[in-house]
């Protein structure tokens, strides 16, 4: 793609070049000499080089297909050079036959050329900042893309939710700007804009953490992914902007060739880390210390205790070891007017957990052709089906989490039998309320997401003058999710109900308008313009189903047919529209691509905001000088390229559902005799006001090429200022609302971000080259509105909130008490400060009264810290030595804070519930040196500093290893490239983290709940070996 | 062919022009917005059906008022209850512990629900006048509202003494337009009696269809109920006897022909539901999940036959320990061994006492109490007659024959001797005679106590006696923490942040 860019680019600006080139020819002929420029790399004609002879004015200019004719007075042999801006000028002797010359690339970043939105623009002018993923980055086995930038571009931070295959991941570019809606970048697929909403990959039918849309995605498909960052790069994608926006670009065919390439890798996952619980004897031995706080009986003897030994261990009962597996085969190619790429894939993960997994089928055909030479159309279209098995729980963007079945499982008694002799599952157990059994609950329980999506776009592009392109682009994005649930009788969800069912569909479709016009202009080769202007439209229509039964007979139809059952329970239906219109426009100039300037804006009107805000417009400017070209710095040899850019703008963000703004009705029931009516009132007030969160940011940023770009270093700072904040404004609850949705308060991230790639070793057999990415951002908020300083977002049914929203502080800070350590006998002698009305005795938990007003309360509670990292990095070697090359990438994140929640409840003790091996080391009479609280009978839990812990890391993300077979060797069968290799991901991790995975995020991209740990599903270690064969 | 494709493309672009006209304007298909309703009569009836449901369901999914929200004010907050281990939650532990400060969550909650409900009150009295319908009806449902409007402000003004007294729906979205000030409790009594007295003109009976609305004599019964809080013993008197059926007693002329019913279980069970004995019942319905009554009193009594299983709501063992083995309330309030129908196995739960009140033992499974069909009763004729029995002790300076009668009346049903129309068999469970005008207070105060356990009575009736600080003393878990300023609970502290002309209780 970016070649093509760069022909049609390069046509442009040389333009005037040519004609004038071509007025100067000789009149008196005594030689003719033809021949054709290409691309050393790629042989695609170079259109617009300049063919000289040595020592003349005499010269000429290549055509779109390269070729080029010099008639000359001048007699054989001659020395012509070729020059073509970005390629290095050649001279070649001239005999009289055809030539074709062959032109590499400059080492300058003139000839580079970067995608950006709504085009492309010379690395050489852009004012952004704006990052590209590596070649190494994408080439790693992935279920989803989104999680192909971890650890890839600086400023971009991605936390997966959980080891889930398929799981979504939370993905921040500099910080989270809004508090309640839409941190998440925007995407755009060859042009067409995907906001991914997991609303439309999710119904009320599935159960359990989110299904990423993202997933539906097939990444082995892409050839490129470009993050763009600051305002200059994403005002022109305005309203939606502000969270930055990741450019996606698909493989296409080349000119020239026809490749049949088959990728496949193969592999096993295995489990990476366990918790560690307590064994049937101990648990015993917890439950009589337990019985002797409460003046009860013991309930197991000594002899009962030495009888039970390990018990049952539930944890590793669930566990496998699973394999994985992805086949890709793609026919691409191209001629001089069409290229082509067909590509089918087929990714399977079976989980780790039993009865998970996660499968995908897709094929992909690109097509582009040139109609004339001024009418180019193109045509992607994407098609995947996907199916999600997951661990049941609690349903996606509720706070509830009991029901999450890896922390069921895990807390399920030792001393209970997994397994009765004669191989059924035990569902006797006395510590459970009822007759079920954990295991089975998940190997019998279906949860099962099927994703069908559709993608496709086609643009037609006409030169209606040299310098004037006319781009149509219709496009839709068709995704069509259907989830399907059932827990049978036996299982602890379907046991109340007598086996429950559930199915959900949501059909959701989203169509893109796009007609933009281009003016490309250069005035002798100094001054070069480029202007963009557009009109877009978007609209997407979300409809959804859930129905749902209980009592059913027997397990035969489950969710394939509801009739079955003896209980229907009331469907639920929705739907939502919502539209978008555009006007955007770009203007970049150029002079002598050393000082450069971009000028864009988009004006969006959405018809989710209220009806006196619709329409907003977001303006942005960009400044860049590339100092290297200045004789000053030209004169020192070890710079090669040093650029400074400097930019601001405003983007907005207005991710809030369709009809947030509207005084809406919602219906609830009652009973009159037995028999349900409906009634209807107000639930939402309306605000006709309501308009976009604006985030205002600055950016500054160098680019530093060092010894001819061996070194290259590209280091930014930003402030980002989010006004206008979409929040939930709480009102006085005696209005009879609890609040209204207003645009206050605001929300502050600056930070730095680092690139650095260098190339350590460039030898003919050896090379060596190094990336570094690094990232700081701090995120704060200013302001909540009038007369509010904190919330505590809505915690889990039963919980005190672990978090705060407060001015002053990071969104998502920890809010809790400090402790120090067990009370002593002493303590509670001199009376010191206890937590307020419960009893305590020595052996419990001493909290610090902060505030020493003599009793500890909830004003005691202080930051905790968040789980905001302070900084984030990836650190990738590459090595390449012959054939072989090697590749090592770390990824890691400091800093950040993770509120263990399931430590905080495996730390309690129960009569029926296991708990975390820690207990072993309670403080007991007979212990009094131990670390942990004695023993009582369910004490209540509170958040506290133990369970704010540290979550920084590094991980050996990838290692892998490969071997490029000669071209000799493998040219003889017909074989074009061949590459073998085998590598290990998330090999090693090294944290001092407790529980199973620092990346976690059970409240999935919450912005106000990041970093909290419920017992998600586990993180796992892959081991691959990979083909990689083209005909 | 050239021309070909410019006309192609001029055709593209003449389709992208007419597809591009997407409206803005928001049309929405799923919702309805406040434009559209207030329309007809069927609006008018979901509007006031949406006030009953504030009763019974919470937006948020959380426990609702008459599920398990009020009692956990009412029940932890009173001598009947203290927490149990299963209370994880520390703003319900501290209601058990009185040590529950002003930014307390369920105290929060209950305030906001209360308002919720009102708000719906609200807007029905508001937008059904202007719907033409039916006369009768119209009247009707706006009678309706303002019954349950006047039952949620007594619980608040009981509950945080001056509350602001919202009759309307705001019209803003602005904070400091919404800014009020707390109303007297003399002021907020005047609408509470000025809207039963509207609601006393309700039906005294429905149809099958619209059974479980508010009667005329669940007003008359509240209006009641709110004198005697007052101390206006005389209304209390006149409004009781419109209520008590006549024949009775001497002074009765109620036609509504409530009657207690002979068996006490009967007051709390599914086939008798709505019957003679209840005045006004908030209505659940065991409905296999089409809606059921998530987060009722019966799941906080009752989960599951594991004994190390606590429940989340235990009594007192002081409570226990004051009913006689005779009495057929301890045994229908309480349990220690419960049977298991699917085993056929009775499960010892040992020493620590469980409520049985509000388990629904029609479910199957049993532990399946989210479920349960039990409505709460909310004025029970038991409470109109010691209420009775109360004021005629007040206003005679102490118990005439009648007011020994009607106490009288509530024992002998407890004891099973009750027949039916003011008729009992056995004088043997009578109180004793010629008590003194406090003796018979403290007796009709623990009657009350025995009688209405989980009803969410007991904290108002120990506020109002002024009993609540020397009760709670009695409890070790609450003896250190009681002092006066519990005869109030605090107004929600988010609701003084956000309004500074709300003042806080004493003390808090």
């Amino acid at each position: 793609m970016k070649k093509y860019v760069r022909v049609v680019l390069w046509v442009l600006v040389l333009f005037p070049l040519a004609i004038s080139a071509q007025s100067s020819t000789d009149a008196v002929i005594n030689s003719t000499i033809d021949g054709k420029v290409v691309d050393a790399k790629s042989k695609t004609a170079l259109d617009g080089a300049t063919i000289q002879i040595k020592g003349t004015t005499n010269k000429a200019s290549s055509d779109n297909n390269g070729k080029f004719s010099i008639r000359t007075a001048q007699r054989f042999p001659y020395t012509i050079v070729i020059s073509f801006v970005g390629y290095q000028t050649k001279e070649v002797l001239a005999t009289g036959s055809s030539i074709e010359v062959e032109l590499s690339e400059g080492e300058s970043q003139l000839s580079e050329v970067v995608v950006v939105g709504y085009g492309a623009q010379k690395k050489s002018d852009i004012t952004g900042a704006v990052a590209t993923v590596s070649k190494n980055n994408l080439t790693q086995p992935a279920v989803a893309f989104d999680n192909l930038l971890q650890g890839a571009v600086p400023g971009v931070a991605v936390t997966q939710s959980s080891g889930q295959p398929g799981s979504t991941a939370t993905i921040r570019v500099r910080g989270g700007n809004s508090i309640n809606f839409g941190n998440d970048p925007l995407y755009v697929i060859d042009g067409f804009i995907v906001y991914s909403n997991n609303n439309l990959s999710n119904t009320a039918a599935g159960s359990g953490p989110g299904v990423n849309a993202l997933s539906s995605i097939n990444p082995s498909d892409i050839e490129s992914i470009d993050v763009l960052k600051d305002a200059s790069a994403t005002a022109i994608y305005g309203s939606r902007g502000a969270n930055g926006v990741v450019l996606i670009t698909t493989r296409r065919g080349k000119n020239g060739r026809n490749d049949i390439n088959y990728s496949a890798y193969a592999g096993q996952q295995r489990i990476a880390n366990k918790l560690s619980l307590l064994n049937a004897a101990q648990w015993a031995a917890l439950v009589n210390d337990i019985n002797v706080s409460d003046n009860v009986a013991k309930t197991f003897s000594d002899s009962d205790i030495a009888a039970l030994g390990q018990g049952s261990d539930w944890q590793n009962a669930a566990l496998r070891n699973a394999s994985i597996q992805n086949h890709e085969l793609s026919f691409a190619g191209g001629d001089e007017k069409s290229r082509y790429l067909i590509a089918g894939n087929y990714f399977d993960q079976p989980g780790t957990v039993l009865n998970t997994g996660f499968k995908r089928y897709s094929a992909r055909i690109n097509a582009e052709r040139n109609l004339s030479e001024r009418l180019k159309i193109v045509a992607n279209f994407f098609g995947s089906r996907s199916q999600e098995d997951r661990l049941f729980g609690n349903a996606y963007g509720s706070i509830n989490f009991n029901s999450a079945a890896f922390p069921i499982l895990v807390q399920t008694s030792p001393v209970a039998k997994i397994k009765n002799d004669d191989g059924t599952y035990n569902m006797t157990s006395p510590y459970s309320a009822t007759p079920t059994n954990a295991l089975q609950d998940i190997v019998t329980t279906t949860n099962r997401t099927y994703l069908t999506r559709y993608l496709g776009n086609v643009s037609a592009e006409y030169k209606i003058l040299k310098e004037l392109t006319l781009k149509i682009t219709g496009g839709a994005d068709l995704l069509n999710t259907k989830q399907n649930y059932y827990a049978p009788s036996y299982t602890t969800a379907g046991y109340a109900s007598g086996g429950f069912s559930s199915v959900g569909s949501v059909s959701a479709v989203t169509w893109l308008n796009e007609n933009t016009l281009s003016y490309d202009h250069a005035i002798r080769n100094k001054h070069f313009l480029n202007v963009l202007a557009g009109y877009t439209t978007q609209f997407s229509k979300d409809e959804s189903v859930v129905a749902s039964a209980q009592k059913f007979p027997n397990d035969l139809t489950s969710f394939n047919n509801l009739s079955f059952a003896g209980t229907p329970v009331l469907p639920v239906s929705d739907a939502h529209q919502s539209s978008l219109n555009s006007f955007l426009g770009r203007v970049n100039y150029s002079y002598l691509h050393k000082y450069n300037i971009t000028l864009s804006g988009r004006a969006d009107g959405s018809s989710r905001l209220g009806a006196n805000n619709r329409w907003g417009f977001f303006p942005s400017i960009g400044l860049s000088w590339n100092t290297g070209e200045e004789h000053f710095i030209k004169r020192i040899r070890q710079i090669s390229n040093f650029k400074i850019r400097v930019t601001a703008g405003q983007t907005g963000n207005s991710e809030v559902p369709p009809y947030s703004s509207l005084a809406a009705l919602t219906p609830t029931n009652y009973y009159f005799n037995s028999i349900l009516v409906t009634g209807i009132a107000t639930t939402q007030l309306t605000n006709p006001d309501l308009k976009w969160e604006t985030t205002t940011q600055y950016n500054g940023g160098v680019d530093i090429g060092l010894f001819k770009n061996r070194v290259n270093l590209v280091f930014d700072v930003y402030y980002k200022k989010t006004t206008d904040l979409l929040l939930n404004v709480p009102l006085p609850l005696y209005t009879g609302y609890t609040s209204v949705l207003k645009n206050a308060g605001s929300v502050e991230n600056k930070g730095i971000e680092l690139g650095l790639n260098t190339d350590n070793i460039r030898s003919k057999d050896l090379n060596w080259k190094t990336s570094i990415v690094f990232a700081a951002n701090r995120n704060k908020v200013l302001s909540l509105g009038d007369k509010v300083t904190s919330y505590f977002p809505i915690a889990p049914t039963g919980q005190v909130s672990p978090v705060i929203v407060k001015v002053g502080l990071p969104v998502g800070t920890f809010w809790g008490y400090k402790t120090d350590g067990l009370l002593t006998a002493d303590d509670v002698n001199k009376g010191t400060p206890i937590l307020a009305g419960v009893p305590q005795k020595e052996g419990d938990r001493k909290y610090v009264d902060i505030d020493k007003s003599g009793a500890v309360t909830t004003s005691d509670k202080i930051n905790l810290g968040n789980a905001q990292p302070k900084f984030t990095f990836g650190f990738t070697n590459t090595f390449t030595y012959k054939g072989f090359d090697l590749s090592v990438f770390f990824q890691g994140s400091y800093g950040n804070k993770i509120f263990n929640l399931l430590r905080q409840k495996l730390e309690i003790p129960t009569l029926s519930l296991n708990a975390s091996a820690s207990l072993l080391n309670r403080w007991s009479p007979a212990n009094p040196t131990g670390s942990e609280p004695r023993a009582t009978n369910s004490p209540v839990p509170q958040v506290i500093d133990r369970y704010i812990e540290d979550g920084s890391y590094v991980k050996l993300k990838n290692i892998s290893i490969g071997y490029n077979f000669s071209k000799g060797l493998i040219s003889k069968i017909h074989i074009k490239q061949l590459r073998l290799y085998v590598s290990a991901q998330n090999l090693v991790t090294w944290t001092n983290y407790t529980g199973i995975d620092p990346e976690v995020n059970f409240y999935d991209s919450d912005n106000t709940k990041q970093g909290i740990d419920y017992g998600v599903y586990p993180s796992y270690r892959t081991f691959l070996g990979g083909i990689n064969l083209t005909f | 062919m050239e021309r070909i494709y410019i006309k192609s493309i001029l055709t593209i672009v003449a389709a992208g022009a007419i597809i591009s006209c997407n409206k803005l304007k928001e049309d929405p298909d799923s919702l309805i917005t406040s434009s559209q309703f207030y329309k007809t009569q069927a609006d008018a009836v979901a509007a006031v059906n949406a006030v009953y449901s504030t009763l019974n369901s919470d937006p948020a999914g959380d426990f609702p008022i008459y599920g398990r929200n009020l009692n956990l004010l009412i029940g932890n907050g009173s001598d009947d209850q203290v927490y149990s281990p299963s209370n994880t939650n520390p703003d319900v532990r501290a209601l058990g512990t009185t040590t529950y400060i002003a930014s307390n969550d369920r105290i929060r909650k209950n305030w906001q629900q209360h308002y919720y409900g009102i708000s719906r009150a609200n807007q029905a009295i508001d937008n059904i006048p202007a719907i033409q319908f039916d006369e009768t009806l119209r009247i009707r449902l706006i009678r309706e509202a303002k019954f349950l409007r006047a039952l949620l402000y007594f619980n608040l003004v009981r509950l945080h003494g001056d509350v602001p007294l919202i009759l309307h729906d705001p019209s803003t979205v602005e904070v400091k337009d919404l800014k009020v000030a707390r109303t007297p409790v003399d002021d907020v009594y005047a609408q509470i009696i000025s809207d039963l007295a509207d609601a006393t003109g309700l039906p005294v009976s429905y149809s099958d269809a619209d059974k479980g609305r508010v009667t005329a004599g669940a007003a008359h019964g509240l209006l009641a109920k709110v004198y005697v809080t007052r101390k206006d013993w005389p209304n209390a008197k006149a409004e009781l006897e419109k209520v008590i059926t006549s024949g009775t007693f001497p002074n009765a002329t109620g036609t509504y022909g409530y009657d207690l019913f002979a068996n006490f279980k009967d007051a709390f069970q599914k086939p008798t539901k709505n019957g003679k004995e209840h005045l006004f019942s908030v209505q659940y319905e065991t409905n296999g999940g089409a809606k059921n009554a998530q987060n009722f009193v019966s799941s906080g009594d009752f989960s599951s036959f594991n004994p190390a299983v606590y429940a989340g709501d235990l009594p007192d063992e002081r409570l226990v320990a004051i009913f006689d083995s005779a009495d057929s309330r301890r045994s229908v309030t309480f349990f220690n061994k419960i049977l298991n129908p699917a085993t056929n196995v009775i499960v010892d739960f040992g020493a620590i006492t469980r409520f049985a009140k509000f388990i629904d033992f029609t479910l199957t499974p049993l532990t399946n109490q989210a479920q349960s069909g039990l409505n709460f009763p909310v004025l029970r004729y038991a409470d109109i007659l010691l209420l009775y029995a109360e004021t005629l002790n007040e206003i005679n300076g102490g118990p005439s024959a009648e007011a020994y009668k009607a106490i009288n009346l509530v024992r002998s049903r407890a004891y099973g001797v009750y027949t039916s129309d003011g008729n009992y068999s056995d004088i043997s469970h009578d109180l004793a005679p010629g008590l003194n005008q406090s003796d018979f207070r403290d007796a009709v105060f623990l009657e009350r106590r025995k009688e209405f356990v989980q009803e969410a009575n007991r904290w108002f009736d120990l506020a109002r006696n002024g009993q609540l600080v020397q009760s709670l003393k009695l409890i070790p878990a609450k003896a250190n923490n009681v002092s006066e300023r519990n005869n109030l609970y605090p107004v929600p502290q988010v609701e003084i942040d956000l309004n500074s002309l709300l003042t806080q209780n004493p003390g808090w």
